[in-house]
């Protein structure tokens, strides 16, 4: 007995070291966050006063705010889908004996290794009407199109939702993809026996099979997705207007250009709470889900 | 018995390698602290490492200041640059001594009391009466009368024309709003247009404010007719008359300059001696130059500069005093013309013999026929420029109508003052 005590004792001294850089670097700046969220902080005014829930309330009530709202949600809901969909697909693709399939799959994961804000700098020129690759490869196929897609706040949101995809996607299918090869293929085999064809065997078997595992990433992906800034900050500057201009990118702006740092914790405070009870519902789905 | 005691070691090695990890930067900048005082060497923040003149600037400014300068590059992407230099200052950071900001961060910074006063070590009144005058009072100047920042060149957002456009037009120059309008008009053709811009939301302030200025009105008041006229003017030129394009609502500088060099505007707005026109071979009388400033209801232009300013919180201010006269004194501004053609910002260096260019030509003119104005800003700077370019995003697609602009863009101007 006295000998376990002590085991748990040295056990949890080595724990510590961990335990105090996670308190001073996640724990800390949580609790500093949410007293500052209570607190009008404009450090170029030198104003630092208690205003109660007056930032969080403001956050409801600021244009640019509810603008960033409706972004992100169209952002991470059409990514989303567009994540699940495509990167199925491109798992279900990878996932088909062929020749050059180990090259194929590195090839896929190109983009996802590229940091996001190059690609983001490089997708501004790519969607410019005159210089961009997109409008070129548009106009093989129609040659009089026109259209600068950074400059209009629907082609904006798809250009980014589009740009998103274009990088993350391969990742999501390779993740899907090591879920895929868990399956086993006497499944497969019975179900031909059974006369079911690849569209049934795809929605009876294989869907149903990594229903999990896309639900688990899923919560991953969106997370990610409610937290990213960077692809906005180099690809359009939240523009046009304050159109694409995501939650993270607002706490980013107001925090550290406009230096209301008060304001902005507020808002990172509420993105907190969304996200725990997001990814509070999604790992309930996810015990729920079993096959 | 063995077991326990090597347990008990390997505990104490773990503490003892992360208090030392912990402790060993505070030992270093201690360490430097005692030693900070006296040091005769500066870390500077700066915009201009990536020039080629830069190696060669250095060079001269230590041998000229006697100091030995360390240096930092700044971001060269405009948000990113003030987030870092808004954090350096605001988290008293000592790292760097001596930092470069433009007039959006110096009206931010002047009056927080992050930056040193400098008139009475650096900028005596022999000093200070060289340079432009409202310039200093405008931009560099605190509530409390602190002078924050040594020039560093003179600026004009001026503008420049591709004269093979001008000629085909039929056109010897721009002399007033009917030139202007009929030389957008006649260059507009075949994917081309007359005039270009850089109308992303935080870029654009710098057009809005130029028009506002020539047609006479004030970027304060947006019940002021001249101020209603200019922003309706850059309306017509996107939408009315189609001389500009809609779509360089997404373009900063790097796309508006390479369409400009790729000959589809006949004119723009521009910061600068057109560095970027010589490196693409498209400088020159007969191809992209600078001419004066068109005269609408009056002729007025903007004037810049980036500042040299001293964090409050430098350990090594001694030295960077030092610095900060030499890049006030004729031989820093003549060094900054040599290294980056940096038209310098003190009267009597401009005057000088070794400055000589047809860009000094036009700045003379310039300097003559203008009214020289440093740009509007409020303290709030960013924020109100960027909501002011999303009001005129929202104008020029037709989301909200003039009156509402002028109604909001008032607003804006009420909230920030």
């Amino acid at each position: 007995m006295y000998a376990s005590k002590r085991y748990l004792i040295i056990a949890w001294l080595f724990v510590l070291p961990a335990l105090l850089i996670r308190f001073f670097t996640t724990v800390y700046p949580i609790f500093e966050t949410f007293r500052v969220s209570f607190f009008n902080v404009n450090l170029l005014r030198g104003i630092n006063e208690f205003v109660g829930f007056q930032n969080y309330i403001n956050i409801f009530q600021d244009p640019k705010m509810i603008t960033s709202i409706k972004f992100t949600v169209i952002f991470v809901v059409g990514s989303m889908i567009g994540h699940i969909v495509l990167g199925v697909g491109l798992a279900v693709i990878l996932n088909v004996k062929m020749a050059g399939q180990k090259v194929l799959r590195t090839i896929v994961l190109l983009p996802w290794a590229m940091p996001m804000v190059v690609i983001a700098i490089a997708s501004k020129w790519a969607f410019n009407n005159d210089y961009g690759i997109v409008n070129d490869f548009i106009r093989w196929f129609n040659p009089g199109f026109n259209l600068d897609w950074l400059v209009h706040t629907e082609t904006a949101w798809l250009a980014v939702i589009a740009v998103d995809l274009w990088k993350d996607v391969p990742f999501f299918a390779i993740l899907v993809l090591a879920g895929l090869q868990f399956i086993s293929t006497d499944m497969y085999e019975a179900a031909k026996i059974d006369g079911a064809g690849p569209i049934q065997t795809f929605f009876k078997i294989t869907l149903p099979l990594i229903s999990k595992n896309i639900l688990i990433l899923s919560i991953f992906f969106t997370m990610w997705r409610l937290t990213s800034f960077d692809i906005v900050y180099a690809m359009t500057s939240g523009g046009p207007g304050e159109d694409t201009a995501l939650i993270a990118y607002r706490i980013t702006t107001e925090a550290f250009t406009n230096l209301n740092t008060g304001y902005a914790a507020s808002i990172a405070i509420v993105l907190f709470i969304v996200m725990a009870i997001l990814s509070g519902l999604s790992m309930y789905g996810a015990k729920k889900v079993n096959y | 018995m063995k077991k326990r005691l090597l347990s008990f070691l390997t505990i104490i090695a773990a503490f003892t390698f992360i208090v030392a990890g912990c402790s060993s930067s505070s030992t270093g900048s201690s360490t430097k602290d005692s030693e900070g005082g006296s040091k005769n060497e500066i870390t500077l923040y700066t915009i201009q490492s990536t020039q080629p003149g830069f190696k060669e600037w250095l060079k001269k400014a230590e041998e000229k200041s006697g100091v030995k300068i360390n240096w930092v590059a700044a971001p060269t992407d405009s948000d990113t640059r003030q987030q870092k230099i808004s954090t350096i200052l605001s988290s008293g950071d000592s790292s760097v001594d001596v930092l470069e900001i433009n007039d959006e961060m110096a009206t931010s910074f002047k009056n927080a009391g992050w930056l040193d006063p400098l008139q009475d070590t650096v900028l005596t009144d022999d000093i200070l009466s060289q340079f432009p005058q409202g310039y200093m009072k405008d931009m560099l100047t605190s509530a409390k009368g602190d002078i924050i920042g040594v020039p560093g060149y003179s600026g004009y957002l001026g503008l420049w024309v591709d004269q093979k456009k001008l000629d085909e037009a039929g056109m010897k120059t721009i002399e007033n709003k009917d030139d202007f309008v009929k030389f957008m008009k006649a260059a507009t053709k075949d994917g081309q247009y007359g005039y270009g811009g850089s109308w992303e939301k935080t870029y654009v302030f710098n057009e809005i404010a130029t028009f506002v200025n020539l047609f006479g009105g004030d970027y304060y008041d947006w019940t002021n007719e001249g101020s209603r006229e200019a922003v309706k003017f850059m309306y017509d030129m996107a939408n009315t008359w189609k001389v500009t394009p809609v779509d360089q609502l997404a373009d900063k500088y790097e796309q508006m300059n390479q369409k400009f060099i790729d000959g589809k505007y006949g004119m723009v707005f521009m910061w600068g001696t057109g560095t970027d026109y010589r490196e693409a071979n498209r400088y020159g009388a007969d191809q992209i130059h600078m001419i004066n400033m068109p005269k609408f209801e009056k002729r007025a232009i903007f004037t810049d500069s980036w500042s040299y300013v001293l964090n409050s919180s430098s350990k090594n201010k001694e030295a960077a005093q030092k610095f900060l006269k030499y890049a006030a004194s004729e031989e820093g501004g003549l060094n900054g013309w040599e290294n980056f053609s940096r038209y310098p910002a003190r009267a009597d260096v401009a005057s000088n013999e070794a400055v000589q260019s047809d860009i000094k030509e036009v700045y003379t003119q310039i300097q003559e026929t203008n009214e020289i104005n440093g740009r509007p800003m409020l303290p709030q700077t960013m924020e109100f420029i960027n909501e002011m370019g999303t009001l005129f995003h929202n104008y020029i697609q037709d989301k909200i109508t003039l009156d509402e602009f002028c109604t909001k863009a008032q607003e804006a101007v009420d909230k920030y003052k």
